[in-house]
C-alpha cells in the first residue's frame, strides 16, 4: 500500500495568491527544512499591455493611461510622463506648476512609506505597528484628498502644468498634518531600531552588499540601504528638484533593518521638502498650452518614484499619438535581488526579504487575458 | 564627472565601431553603433571605465516597412545618458546576452525576447517574463501592425 | 442520580456547552483588548459565537490524499481533550466534578493532546503549508512543554500533592505569585506559546505559511478546533489563576483573576512581533527552562530552610 516516494526537492510556492503577498506574483521556492536552496520568480499576473495600448491613444489620453500603471506611484508616473512630453514639444512647465508636482511627489512617497512600514510590520507578525503606521496613513491620505479630491490616484498633473493650486487653508491643513505625522515617525525611527523582537526578525536578514547591490541592479532605498549613493532627485535634477534639493540618506548594514531606517529617514526627508515648497512655493500660473501634434523626437527620462528610479523614453513621429512609450519601474529590478539574495535564509524570513524591496507588481506588468468564450477580445478593443 | 569630458572618453572607445555620435540633449549621447556583435566588447569597455550602469533596453519599431529593429542599451551615470543604439534585421536577428557581464539584464533581455521576437544568444531563462506561458509562439505584441487576434485564437 | 448529575456536569456545566460559550467570550475579550491596544475599535461580543456558527453550516472539504478518517475524527479528539481536561479544573470556582490523585499530570496531558491532535492534522494532508505548520507546531510543542509543565509542577511541590483541587487548598492562603515569581513569569509565557498566541504564533504565521497545521481546514473541522482553542484558553487561565493567583474559591473572583491574566496576555500579544521558530526553541530551552530550574533551586533550598 505504501509506495516509496523518491526525495524530490520540497517546493514551496508563493503566490500568485498569497497572505504575504499584497499583489499577485509567483515565487518558487525550493527549501530544506526552514531552509531556501533555491529561489525562481514568475510575473505578469497584472499585465494590462500598457505599452502597446498606449501606441493606440493620444497624448492626453496617455496621462490617465499612465497614472494607472500603479496605485501608490501613480503620480510620479503621470509626472514622468508629462515631462518627457512636454519636452518633446520644447516646452517648459511653469515653474508653480513644477513646484506643485514636486509637491505632490513628496506627499505621495510619505504615503508609500508609511503604507510599506505597515506592511512589512505584518510579515514580520508586529501587527501594532501595522495598525499604528496605516492609522498615520489615513492623514496623509486626507491632506491628498483634500489637495487632490482623491486619495490614491491623484489625476494632479497635465499636459503643461498641473490642475490644482494650493491655497491658503490647504497650506495650513497640509502643515498640521505634516507636524502630527513627523511626531510619530520619530517614534517609528525608535522602534525598528531599538524594539528587541522586532530587530530580531530584521537585523542581519537578507543582507546585500555594495558590490551586489551595483551588481545585480538594486535601486532606490534598496540599494541606498547598501551604500550605493545613487538618488536620482540629486544627481539629476528634474522639474523643480534643482530648486527643492533632497539630501542622500544612506546606510551602509544592508539588511533589513538598515532599509527600514533609509525609508524611515527618508520620510523626514519628504517632511522638510514639503514644508519648504509650501514656504517658497512660487506665483504664477498654473500650465501652459501644448500642441496637439508633437514633432519627431525622442526623450529619456528618469526619476526617482517611491521604489527606486523610474526610466521613461518616449518617441514622437508627428502625430498625436506617441510612437513608444517605454516604462521600466524599479521593481524589476529589485526582484533579480531577491531571487538571489533569499537562498540560504529562512523561510519565515522570505516575505521579508520580498517586502522590503518594497516591490509593486502592479507597476512591473504592464496581461490578464479575459478569456470569453463568445468573442474574441483584443487589447485595441479594450478601450 | 562633466559632460564633456565623459563624451570624450566615450567617442575615444567606440569610434572604431561607432557611425556617428549624436548629442540631442546636452545630458544624452547616442551612439549609433554598426554591428551588433560589438555589443559585448562596448559593453565591457564602458564597464571598465565605470561609465554608468544598465538602466534600460528599449526595443523599437521603427514602422511595418522597415526590415530591421532598432535596440537601444541606455546606461547612465549620475546625470549623464549613454544610449549604445543597435539596428537588427527583424527576420532571424539575434543578439548576444549581456547576462555574464550584468546580472540584471536578464529581466530585460526577457521582456525584448518576448515582446519583440528578438533571438537573445545565450540567454539562460529564456521564459515568459510577463506573458502568460501559453502564449501563442510567433506573436510578438510590441511589434507594430501585428494583429493580436491571433493570440487569442483557438485557445 | 450521581450518573445524571456526572453526565450533566460533562455536558452542561462547567464542561461542555457551558465551557465552550466560555471559551469563545474569552476569545471575544482577547480580541477585543488586542483591538483597542491597537487604536481599533474591534469585533463586538457575539463575533467568536458568529463565526462558529457560520463554520458549522459551511462545506467540509477534504482533500485529496489525506486519510479521511482521520480527517474528520482529529478536530472532535481534540476537543474531547480540551473539554475532559476542563473536568479536573475549578472552572468557575466549583470545585472539580472529578479528582484523583494525580490529575493535574493528566490535565496537562489532556491539553496537550489538543495540540497534538493540530500537528497530526496538519501532517495529514498533502498540502506544503499544512505540513510546514504542522512541523512547527511539533517544534513549538517540545520546546515550551518541558518549562510549562515544571512551572505548573511547582506550586504542586509546595503543596505536597499532584492533586489539582488539594494544590488549589494550599494556594487559596498562599500567593504563590509573589513566592514563585519567577515561576509565574515562564507559565504565562508557556501559556502564551499552548496557545500559539503572538509572539508564539509561528505555527500559524498567515503570512508565510497561510495558517499552518489548519490550512486545508473548513466548516465542521475548522470550528472545532477553534472550539477547542477557545476551551484550552480558559482551562489554561483557570489553572494559572487557581495556583499562582490564591486560588478561585467563587464566581466572581475566578472572573476578576482570568480576566486580568488574559489582559495580561493581550498587552503582552500586541507588544511583541513574531518570533521565528527557531528563535522560539531558543528562547524556551535557553531561558525557559534556565529559569525554571532556578525557581526549582530556590524552591527546594527554602524547604530545607524551613525545615
Amino acid at each position: 500500500m505504501e509506495e516509496i516516494i523518491e526525495r524530490k526537492p520540497f517546493e514551496v510556492q508563493v503566490g500568485p495568491q498569497h497572505p504575504a503577498l499584497k499583489e499577485p506574483g509567483n515565487f518558487q521556492f525550493t527549501v530544506d527544512g526552514e531552509i531556501v536552496t533555491k529561489a525562481s520568480v514568475r510575473l505578469g499576473y497584472a499585465h494590462r499591455g500598457i505599452e502597446k495600448a498606449a501606441e493606440e491613444r493620444n497624448w492626453i489620453q496617455n496621462i490617465y493611461l499612465v497614472e494607472r500603471i500603479c496605485g501608490i506611484c501613480s503620480h510620479i508616473h503621470a509626472m514622468t510622463y508629462c515631462l518627457a512630453v512636454e519636452h518633446l514639444a520644447n516646452i517648459q512647465a511653469p515653474p508653480r506648476a513644477q513646484a506643485i508636482r514636486v509637491l505632490v511627489a513628496e506627499l505621495e512617497r510619505i504615503h508609500s512609506h508609511l503604507l510599506w512600514i505597515g506592511v512589512t510590520a505584518h510579515e514580520a507578525g508586529f501587527d501594532t505597528l501595522f495598525m499604528y503606521s496605516w492609522r498615520d496613513r489615513e492623514t496623509i491620505m486626507d491632506i491628498l484628498e483634500n489637495l487632490t479630491g482623491n486619495r490614491v490616484n491623484y489625476s494632479a498633473n497635465l499636459l503643461g502644468g498641473v490642475k490644482i493650486d494650493v491655497d491658503g487653508e490647504q497650506k495650513t491643513g497640509i502643515l498640521k498634518g505634516i507636524e502630527i505625522l513627523e511626531e510619530r515617525t520619530k517614534h517609528y525611527l525608535n522602534i525598528v531600531t531599538t524594539d528587541v523582537f522586532f530587530l530580531q526578525r530584521t537585523r542581519g536578514v537578507g543582507k546585500m552588499t555594495q558590490r551586489q547591490a551595483e551588481v545585480m541592479g538594486a535601486v532606490g532605498p534598496t540599494a541606498r540601504a547598501s551604500g550605493v549613493a545613487r538618488d536620482v532627485r540629486i544627481e539629476s535634477p528634474y522639474g523643480a528638484y534643482d530648486e527643492f534639493r533632497p539630501n542622500l540618506i544612506i546606510e551602509q548594514a544592508g539588511d533589513l533593518e538598515a532599509r527600514f531606517i533609509v525609508r524611515v529617514k527618508e520620510l523626514f526627508e519628504s517632511y522638510r521638502l514639503v514644508r519648504e515648497v509650501l514656504d517658497r512655493l512660487p506665483e504664477g500660473e498654473l500650465s501652459v498650452r501644448m500642441p496637439r501634434r508633437i514633432k519627431p523626437a525622442e526623450f529619456a527620462i528618469r526619476v526617482e518614484a517611491p521604489r527606486g528610479e523610474l526610466f521613461y523614453f518616449v518617441k514622437s513621429n508627428g502625430t498625436d499619438k506617441p510612437e513608444r512609450v517605454k516604462v521600466r519601474t524599479p521593481t524589476i529590478c529589485n526582484m533579480t535581488t531577491v531571487v538571489k539574495l533569499v537562498v540560504g535564509h529562512q523561510l519565515a524570513d522570505v516575505p521579508m526579504i520580498l517586502a522590503g524591496i518594497d516591490p509593486c507588481f502592479s507597476c512591473n506588468d504592464r496581461m490578464v487575458i479575459v478569456r470569453d468564450n463568445r468573442k474574441i477580445e483584443t487589447i485595441e478593443s479594450r478601450r | 564627472m562633466d559632460a564633456e569630458n565623459t563624451f570624450e572618453t566615450v567617442h575615444l572607445l567606440l569610434e572604431d565601431w561607432a557611425e556617428r555620435f549624436e548629442t540631442p540633449d546636452p545630458t544624452r549621447l547616442d551612439v549609433y553603433m554598426t554591428q551588433i556583435d560589438d555589443l559585448l566588447p562596448a559593453v565591457v569597455g564602458l564597464r571598465v571605465k565605470r561609465l554608468g550602469y544598465l538602466a534600460a533596453i528599449v526595443g523599437l519599431d521603427p514602422g511595418i516597412d522597415m526590415n530591421d529593429l532598432e535596440i537601444l542599451y541606455t546606461f547612465c551615470t549620475e546625470q549623464l545618458m549613454i544610449i549604445l543604439r543597435f539596428r537588427i534585421p527583424k527576420i532571424n536577428g539575434s543578439v548576444p546576452s549581456l547576462c555574464d557581464i550584468i546580472p540584471s539584464a536578464e529581466s530585460f533581455e526577457r521582456e525584448l525576447r518576448e515582446m519583440y521576437g528578438v533571438n537573445i544568444v545565450g540567454l539562460r531563462n529564456p521564459g515568459h517574463l510577463y506573458l502568460p506561458d501559453d502564449w501563442k509562439e510567433g506573436v510578438y505584441p510590441l511589434r507594430k501592425g501585428v494583429d493580436l487576434r491571433i493570440a487569442f485564437q483557438n485557445n | 442520580m450521581e450518573i445524571i448529575l456526572d453526565f450533566l456536569r460533562l455536558l452542561i456545566f462547567p464542561s461542555g456547552l457551558f465551557l465552550l460559550l466560555a471559551g469563545l467570550l474569552y476569545e471575544w475579550v482577547d480580541r477585543k483588548l488586542l483591538a483597542q491596544l491597537q487604536n481599533r475599535i474591534g469585533p463586538r461580543w457575539f463575533q467568536p459565537i458568529a463565526d462558529i456558527v457560520k463554520l458549522m453550516g459551511k462545506e467540509e472539504v477534504i482533500p485529496d490524499g489525506s486519510n479521511k478518517w482521520l480527517f474528520v475524527w482529529l478536530p472532535i479528539a481534540a476537543l474531547a481533550g480540551g473539554l475532559t481536561a476542563a473536568l479536573y479544573v475549578p472552572i468557575m470556582g466549583i470545585k472539580p466534578a472529578f479528582n484523583f490523585t494525580g490529575d493535574l499530570i493528566v490535565t496537562l496531558y489532556l491539553l496537550s493532546l489538543l495540540t497534538l491532535c493540530m500537528g497530526l492534522a496538519g501532517s495529514n494532508t498533502m498540502d506544503r503549508y499544512s505540513l510546514l505548520g504542522a512541523t512547527r507546531t511539533f517544534t513549538q510543542l517540545f520546546s515550551y512543554e518541558a518549562p510549562f509543565m515544571l512551572a505548573l509542577l511547582g506550586p504542586a511541590l509546595v503543596a505536597g500533592s499532584w492533586q489539582i483541587d488539594k494544590i488549589t487548598a494550599y494556594t487559596q492562603n498562599h500567593w504563590l505569585i509573589f513566592t514563585q515569581p519567577i515561576g509565574f513569569i515562564v507559565v504565562i509565557i508557556g501559556l502564551m506559546g499552548k496557545l500559539e498566541l503572538p509572539p508564539f504564533d509561528a505555527p500559524e504565521a498567515e503570512t508565510e505559511i497561510v495558517a499552518g497545521a489548519l490550512t486545508e481546514y473548513s466548516g465542521r473541522g475548522l470550528a472545532l478546533f477553534r472550539l477547542g482553542k477557545g476551551v484550552e484558553m480558559v482551562v489554561g487561565l483557570t489553572l494559572v489563576a487557581a495556583f499562582y493567583l490564591g486560588g478561585v474559591s467563587n464566581p466572581v473572583l475566578f472572573l476578576v483573576k482570568t480576566l486580568a491574566l488574559l489582559v495580561v496576555v493581550a498587552v503582552l500579544q500586541a507588544v511583541l512581533s513574531r518570533l521565528r521558530i527557531d528563535q522560539t526553541v531558543g528562547i524556551w530551552w535557553r531561558y525557559g527552562a534556565l529559569l525554571v530550574l532556578v525557581q526549582w533551586l530556590f524552591m527546594f533550598v527554602g524547604q530545607r530552610l524551613t525545615l
